[in-house]
């Protein structure tokens, strides 16, 4: 530190060194309404009439700020009865739709770490999107080698074709794209010793398969990383289930669990707090007063697509880069409010735009990783700003004294 | 200020028994006289108790939360509309956070303990605390499965508690915690072992060189030592089990001279051999109970009907998963517990689940202390906090239970001494012990529970209606800290409860011995372990530990 700013960062690795870099330089104007710098209450009240206004207003986002500014998004929603979704990276929700209909075999990276002697990336590449994850489980090879001791470790990566983390597995297998079901089905019944018939198997690497159905069986702990290959089809969630029911089936021969890799930060806790707060993860309708959560139909990506929404308010989140292109689409064409520390191209095309003092940078806060852990996020350093937090109650208290109550 | 005038009061804390009487609150307190002019309620035929205290509920934290996920269909059936003072939400078995405080509150309560928090995790159940409104809340910690508790009571040797009192202290002080809950100790670590479990107080768990005996005694001095204002919460090994009441004799045993409170007490009466059909041994351990003052229980009572089973004890949700088929979550959380989740329900016709019940009820009819053996169903899991009214109807009316008897399966029945029609009828001043004034006492909450003078102005008031159920379902008032929070049973405001956290003073020299197995056997920082968040820890009341023995 120096001169109140950040002169380095240490211990982070790329991605956090970039995630920190985003929010600490060049920081945009505390209010825009059009793009005119405006004060911050000329920029509430802005807010407070897009959204008084709106038929069916959408909050979204919510993956990339701290658990206490999702509480205010949630409450905010409530009060100008939204749709409300966290809407990040599609790998972020499907598992957690997933395992809402069959449950899910679970643990804390503490216990992979220590604990699992078989670890299966299926179609994750942590190596790529999460630096640090192979390290620190001491599921690198340095980290095996060293670990050793009280037990063999085997890391085994299936993925369309070699990947980073690939090179630093057992052992790889080789899945063609648009098969995760078939193989993970397979393996349900290669697990219950269920005969296969071959020919029909003929794309499958049912060898593979075979020797990673051995593996499970002789194991004492062993856990799966579904990654965003996995979900990224149409079949996305299908392949979820199935992969969640494998699962089910091998914990019942072996202690195994699922741990979803996750790419927005705080992704869980968005997850979390929506569920305390609704009773529901993801996709809830306060349209009638009351919770109401329909994946499909409550997305952002669907609501956005149907030209459902007339104003969205968009929390820690490039929508516009990262929604599917036809819900970005309709984005453009009604009146937005981004509430983010980032400048963003979303930020940028906002009808109004909070440039805000980032959680776990400038103010202090709690998220959830991805394991469900929570963690106090620090505050390094000051700012005069208000928070993600601060904007969203301050939008909120704007809206009930125009209605009010 | 507010007069509640000339009701029949039930206090028996203070030796009440339905006296009319007034009862007046100021400033959030219970005060001896208040000026005539003082606004009052008329409660004129009408019942007053103390708030209700819930010792053993599951409302809050990854647990639930993780179960509130399972649900959906259950919250799409019982959605709740916002109001002008109501956040909105979902109930079922799992409501959402709100909803829960809001039902609590219309129910009469005003006090609710969390019965299981995994350390790491406070962060997650204080948040979620913050979201349940006007009940007063604390939560237990676990500490019955805990690797770096593990060590230094291995370390510690037969005599003194010595470090592991500080740590027990230490622990509860990072985490904003009220007591300290042991569940299943060491059979959840041996979980994590390749599914396997301890069967018997004196199995090691594998490599750790510690028994389920050996952490029982541990903790359960390190509690007394620290004087905390509650005893030890105790899940007993062996859960559901047939034979499992041996098991639990053995706990009461062990920790005879010790203090104890032993959770759900229904779920480890049964007698029969292990995989085979259990039967009741509730008399026993009611016979067993009453002749050990320092030892206590809640029954965990089964209603039949929707039920969540939420629990640390993940062995337990591994073989329920194999009886329904359905849904299940299993969590396993570092160096400290586990967790388990199953949607379940309870029938009439079922055998089991018919015995268990049966069980329950011989558990409230045979003990002779009612202070020593309340009320719970061991909410979500025995069925919901709202089954109350209907627990406490089957309590107070004999004809009503007979009925139900009669409804049941009979060979259930007939391995219980329900069918010897026990006669018992509870009284509403035993009522008042069972759902207050005892868990306000094993709580160690002083001013919980009771209407004498400084005692906290949380106070329901019931309508009298011979229909015990009815009467319960829907107090007429309810008062908690002085404001009127329900009216004719609508909420009339929904103010933010207090966390009711326990001050134990610790050595600060054990940082030094916690550090290192910290760093050996978590994924955070230490540094970054203790809770430290002003808005996840306030409000707040302290109730202070009373070392050095003058605790009790």
């Amino acid at each position: 530190m120096a001169a109140g700013a950040l002169e380095r960062v240490t211990g982070t690795c790329m991605i956090g060194d970039a995630w920190f870099a985003e929010r600490t330089v060049d920081a945009p104007p505390v209010a825009r309404v059009d793009g005119r710098e405006v004060d911050f209450a000329e920029a509430v009240e802005a807010s407070a009439a897009i959204l008084g206004e709106a038929r069916l207003p959408l909050v979204c986002g919510l993956g990339q700020t701290d658990c206490e500014s999702q509480r205010a998004a949630v409450a905010l929603a409530e009060r100008i009865g939204a749709v409300i979704d966290p809407a990040g990276p599609v790998v972020d929700g499907t598992v957690g739709a997933a395992s809402q209909a069959i449950g899910l075999s679970t643990a804390t990276f503490g216990e992979l770490r220590d604990r699992a002697e078989l670890v299966v990336a299926w179609r994750a590449d942590p190596v790529a999107s999460h630096p640090r994850l192979l390290p620190r489980l001491r599921l690198d090879r340095a980290g095996r080698a060293t670990a050793g001791g009280d037990f063999d470790r085997t890391l085994v990566v299936i993925d369309v074709q070699r990947t980073a983390t690939a090179d630093e597995a057992d052992a790889f297998i080789e899945l063609p794209p648009e098969l995760d079901f078939e193989a993970l089905w397979s393996m349900r019944a290669l697990v219950r010793g269920v005969p296969l018939d071959r020919d029909l198997a003929a794309r499958l690497p049912l060898d593979g398969l075979g020797q990673l159905a051995d593996r499970f069986r002789a194991c004492g702990y062993g856990a799966v990383l579904p990654g965003p290959g996995l979900v990224a089809s149409a079949a996305g969630y299908v392949n979820a289930l199935a992969l969640l029911a494998l699962v089910r089936d091998l914990a019942r021969i072996a202690h195994v669990v699922a741990l979803p890799l996750r790419q927005d930060g705080n992704a869980r806790g968005a997850e979390d707090v929506l569920a305390w707060q609704t009773g529901y993860p993801a996709a809830v309708s306060f349209a009638r007063g009351h919770p109401r959560a329909r994946p499909g139909e409550f997305s952002a990506a669907g609501v956005l697509e149907r030209g459902e929404t007339d104003a969205a308010l968009i929390v820690g989140f490039d929508a516009l880069r990262h929604l599917p292109p036809r819900a970005a689409d309709n984005l453009r064409r009604i009146p937005t409010i981004v509430v983010d520390p980032r400048a963003t191209e979303t930020a940028a095309a906002a009808r109004v735009a909070f440039a805000t003092a980032a959680g776990g940078v400038h103010r202090e806060g709690t998220a959830h990783r991805m394991d469900g852990v929570p963690v106090p996020l620090p505050a390094p350093l000051a700012s005069a700003r208000a928070g993600d937090e601060q904007v969203l109650a301050a939008i909120a208290a704007r809206v009930a004294g125009a209605e009010g109550t | 200020m507010l007069r509640i005038a000339q009701g029949r009061v039930y206090d028996p804390a203070n030796g009440v028994d339905g006296d009319v009487r007034d009862v007046c609150l100021n400033g959030g307190k219970v005060v001896e006289e208040l000026p005539s002019h003082a606004p009052r309620i008329d409660a004129r035929g009408m019942i007053v108790m103390p708030g209700g205290v819930d010792i053993h509920s599951h409302i809050a934290g990854p647990k639930v939360n993780a179960a509130r996920k399972l649900a959906p269909e259950e919250h799409r059936a019982d959605p709740l509309d916002r109001t002008a003072i109501m956040r909105s939400g979902t109930g079922g078995t799992v409501p959402s956070t709100f909803t829960t405080g809001y039902r609590y509150a219309l129910l009469g309560y005003t006090t609710v303990v969390d019965a299981a928090t995994p350390p790491l995790a406070a962060r997650h159940t204080l948040a979620e605390l913050r979201d349940t409104p006007i009940v007063d809340a604390a939560f237990l910690v676990l500490m019955g499965n805990n690797l770096p508790m593990f060590e230094l009571i291995r370390d510690a040797g037969p005599d003194g508690a010595g470090p592991v009192t500080e740590a027990v202290a230490w622990w509860l002080e990072a985490t904003g915690g009220y007591g300290v809950k042991l569940v299943n100790p060491g059979g959840v670590e041996m979980w994590k072992h390749g599914n396997r479990n301890v069967t018997s107080l004196d199995d090691e768990v594998e490599g750790l060189g510690v028994t389920p005996r050996r952490v029982l005694e541990a903790i359960a001095t390190s509690v007394d030592e620290l004087g905390l204002p509650h005893p030890v919460h105790v899940h007993c090994n062996n859960l559901g089990v047939a034979g499992n009441w041996r098991t639990t004799l053995d706990t009461l045993d062990t920790l005879q001279g010790r203090r104890a409170h032993l959770a759900h007490l229904q779920f480890h009466a049964y007698g029969g051999t292990p995989g085979k059909r259990p039967r009741s041994r509730a008399p026993e351990l009611a016979e067993h109970l009453d002749a050990h003052p320092e030892h206590s229980a809640d029954v965990g009572q089964v209603m039949f009907g929707p039920a969540t089973t939420i629990t640390a004890d993940a062995p337990v949700s591994a073989r329920l998963r194999e009886i329904t088929g359905g849904k299940w979550v299993n969590a396993d959380l570092e160096a400290e517990t586990g967790c388990g989740i199953v949607p379940f329900a309870y029938r009439e016709r079922n055998y089991v689940h018919a015995l268990q019940w049966a069980i329950g009820l011989e558990l409230f009819l045979l003990s002779r202390d009612p202070w020593r053996v309340v009320l719970s169903t061991d909410h979500p899991n025995g069925g919901s906090f709202l089954s109350y009214p209907r627990l406490i109807r089957l309590l107070m009316d004999r004809e009503f239970r007979n009925e139900q008897i009669d409804r049941v399966n009979q060979k259930a029945i007939r391995r219980t001494v329900l069918r010897d029609r026990l006669e018992r009828e509870y009284t509403l001043g035993e009522i008042a012990i069972i759902t207050r004034a005892g868990p306000a006492r094993l709580l160690g909450l002083a001013d919980k529970g009771h209407l004498g003078v400084g005692a906290d102005a949380d106070v329901t008031v019931y309508g009298e209606h011979e229909d015990r159920e009815q009467m319960f379902a829907t107090p007429r008032y309810v008062i908690k800290g002085g404001r009127v929070i329900v009216e004719d049973g609508e909420l009339r405001e929904a103010p933010a409860g207090d966390l009711l956290r326990v001050e134990a003073d610790h050595d600060e020299a054990i940082e030094r011995t916690l550090r290192p197995l910290f760093e050996e056997h978590y994924s955070v920082q230490f540094a970054n372990y203790p809770v430290r968040e002003p808005w996840l820890l306030e409000p707040a009341r302290r109730i202070p530990a009373r070392r050095d023995g003058s605790g009790r």
